[in-house]
């Protein structure tokens, strides 16, 4: 019997009862419609979640410390998450702590190895910069300075700002103005939250407006050693202390960020109060004094930074690039560590959400199962004559598994499409909730190829496997006992 | 003369509640090519049980069976498939026909177990339902036909497959005396015509005497009398 026969038949069976197959198959379809509705809703929460992240521009980055307890130690507190994202760049080290535990097990990991430590200054990111599939590297400078306008005044981090950030995502889309147009001119760009400090009324009217900036810097600027470059380690003077002087310059404000609209687990890419351009932060921390340690410390040939941000072209690349800092002898943390643990834990979560889902098929499995077993009570005659007159119990066995095998894929398409339906209407419900709350409509399921081909082939396969007693059932009849039944 | 059927201390006991029945009980008959044999007997005296076994619908107890030189007691359940396939056909008292399917898929469906492709099959049924008389009934379902129509086309799916021995279990028990008439003569035509051998069970004497060559009588599950006509 040929697989077209067999199919002939099961469908010719299938359109005998209407009614009961149309009741099955609306059975699995809701079944399938639930199991699918849940992952498409891990996935889209997932797609969202990521997808902000990488845009943000957080999983290309790494952040370079000098080695050693010190520059591990230092992470929590680490320049690039200045503002809100401070407590998130925490948590990231936490993560990267308990990755870097873990790294113990294996020798080459550098953390361990107790290399003399690498001076991180000017040569190190010229050298990290020139790493293969590494953007940019630049360090992470903050300087603090008083902010004047009219009758306000405040002291802000100023942090440094490289101009190939223009294109990250918080720099892309900004509240008011525009990123510096260059990275030697005096610019600044304000967040939102201090232009409104600065203006409640009109934030963005500040766009245009110059601010007045100072700092307290050490001696006068031309002997300065950390700018002169002039290799002789110079010992600081008591004559040093006596030469502070205050430096002010007029900053215009070019440009307002604001914040990104959804907070992620890890609050996304900080915005600091406060930016200039990075050439201009340089010469700044070069000779800002911020208290009298510095003042004595920072008496050297080249400045050390604290960090160092290292961009990658790619987000894949970024373990790759971070072993490669390691070999160098700095520490390197990325958050890819916890995009890591960001997908295992969406990995639960789907499996959760799937196995609700799939409590839904289980029933309508059960449902196909009673009406395979209906059907071949009612047709035991039929099977009777149809073995009497050749029919193998493989023939047999394969009509009933054809007939599963249909209710599944009628199933599945209706579940698909049903599933797709309700989620298109709680993702327009929730949206409105969501805009309503300050947020960013998003979508929040998602149904990739995979899902679809996936939710219609467990589809068949639940079936198919529901159908199997059945169809065992009915192959396995005497013929004789059939033939007799009424 | 080629046997086709051959037995030998045949049984077949079943329980049935807390007795057991003795349907057949050391039957040992040799059915050769080309006979028209009636298994006469009243209700419970075996005649029935014996067609089955010989159909490949049953499994006896105890003896052997041999059709068509197979001792059917070592068949599996695929081989006793293909037996009842190609080598026997089988006509029943209540027709057994499947109701949803029109008279030409009936005959149709008997050559689909054989793998035989669409087109023929749908060809060969026609020409058969033609020679029985139904050519103009062909898309009529099995209950918009009367009884000698059924049971025309029950006969037609036996023949599908061409088998050389037909298994008619009361094939007129249903029937007016004059349609019966008409089977019985069909059958005859099938005998003498096309050199079928043909076995048919009946509690109608007067209908075995007429129309077989040799009448084996049953009783309690053994052979009380094997006469030629």
């Amino acid at each position: 019997m040929t697989f077209r026969d067999t199919a002939h038949l099961a469908l010719r069976n299938l359109r005998q009862a209407k009614l009961r197959t149309t009741l099955t198959t609306l059975g699995v379809a809701i079944g399938i419609a639930s199991l699918a509705g849940m992952v498409s809703l891990g996935v889209g929460l997932q797609d969202q979640l990521v997808g902000q992240f990488v845009q943000s521009g957080v999983f290309d980055s790494i952040t370079v410390m000098p080695a050693g307890p010190g520059g591990r130690g230092g992470f929590g507190r680490g320049a690039p998450f200045g503002g809100r994202a401070r407590g998130a760049g925490g948590r990231g080290g936490r993560s990267t702590s308990a990755g870097a535990a873990r790294g113990t097990d294996e020798p080459t990991t550098p953390i361990v190895a107790p290399a003399p430590e690498v001076p991180l200054d000017e040569e190190a990111v010229q050298k990290l910069a020139a790493l293969p599939g590494v953007k940019d590297a630049y360090p992470s400078i903050s300087v603090p300075v008083d902010v004047t306008l009219g009758d306000f005044s405040e002291t802000f981090g100023a942090t440094g700002v490289p101009m190939s950030s223009g294109l990250e995502g918080v720099f892309r889309s900004m509240a008011a103005g525009s990123f510096f147009q260059n990275g030697t001119d005096d610019a600044c760009l304000l967040s939102l939250d201090v232009a409104k400090r600065i203006d409640a009324a009109n934030p963005k009217t500040l766009v245009g407006q110059t601010l007045t900036l100072s700092y307290a810097a050490r001696g006068a600027g031309t002997g300065d050693p950390a700018i002169s470059n002039s290799g002789a380690p110079a010992v600081p003077g008591p004559a040093a202390l006596m030469q502070l002087r205050r430096v002010t310059f007029s900053c215009p404000v070019v440009g307002i960020v604001e914040r990104e609209a959804s907070p992620g687990p890890f609050g996304g890419r900080g915005v600091a109060n406060l930016m200039i351009p990075l050439s201009r932060a340089k010469t700044i921390a070069a000779e800002n004094v911020t208290n009298v340690q510095s003042l004595l410390r920072e008496r050297t040939v080249s400045p050390k930074y604290a960090s160092v941000t290292v961009k990658v072209m790619h987000a894949q690349a970024t373990q790759e690039v971070e072993d490669r800092i390691k070999e160098m002898g700095f520490s390197a943390f990325s958050l890819n560590d916890a995009l890591q643990g960001a997908k295992r834990a969406f990995i639960i979560l789907d499996i959760v959400l799937s196995l609700i889902g799939s409590i839904a098929l289980a029933v309508s499995s059960l449902g196909i199962m009673n009406t395979m077993v209906m059907s071949i009570l009612e047709r035991t005659r039929e099977i009777g004559i149809m073995k009497a007159i050749g029919g193998s119990d493989g023939d047999i066995r394969r009509i009933f598994l054809v007939e599963a095998a249909a209710i599944g894929v009628m199933g599945g398409v209706a579940g698909l499409l049903l599933g797709w339906i309700v989620g298109r209407a709680i993702n327009f419900g929730a949206n409105i909730y969501i805009v309503q709350q300050g947020g960013t409509a998003a979508n929040l399921f998602s149904l990739p190829w995979w899902l679809i081909g996936g939710a219609l082939g467990f589809s068949i396969v639940v079936s198919v496997l529901a159908g199997s007693y059945p169809a065992r059932r009915a192959a396995r009849l005497e013929p004789m006992q059939a033939l007799r039944h009424d | 003369m080629l046997n086709l059927v051959e037995t030998s201390s045949l049984k077949k006991h079943y329980p049935m509640g807390q007795t057991m029945v003795r349907a057949l009980d050391g039957v040992s008959l040799t059915i050769a090519a080309g006979e028209f044999v009636a298994l006469v007997g009243t209700s419970g005296s075996g005649k029935s049980t014996l067609l089955n076994l010989i159909a490949g619908l049953d499994q006896a107890t105890a003896g052997t069976l041999r059709v068509f030189d197979q001792d059917l007691a070592t068949l599996s359940r695929a081989e006793l498939s293909l037996h009842r396939r190609r080598n026997v056909g089988i006509i029943f008292q209540s027709f057994n026909l499947v109701s949803t399917m029109s008279a030409r898929e009936n005959v149709a469906l008997a050559m689909m177990f054989a793998g035989v492709p669409r087109a023929e099959r749908e060809g060969r049924a026609q020409l058969l339902l033609e020679s029985m008389g139904l050519g103009s009934r062909q898309q009529h379902r099995p209950r918009e036909l009367s009884g000698g129509e059924q049971q025309r086309v029950a006969i037609s799916r036996a023949l599908a497959n061409q088998p050389h021995l037909l298994l008619a279990d009361e094939p007129t028990g249903n029937l007016d005396s004059r349609t019966s008439r008409d089977i019985m003569d069909l059958l005859k035509t099938l005998n003498e015509r096309d050199g079928k051998t043909i076995v048919f069970v009946t509690h109608d004497s007067q209908l075995a005497e007429r129309y077989a060559h040799r009448t084996v009588r049953l009783l309690d599950g053994a052979i009380v009398t094997d006469v030629p006509a």
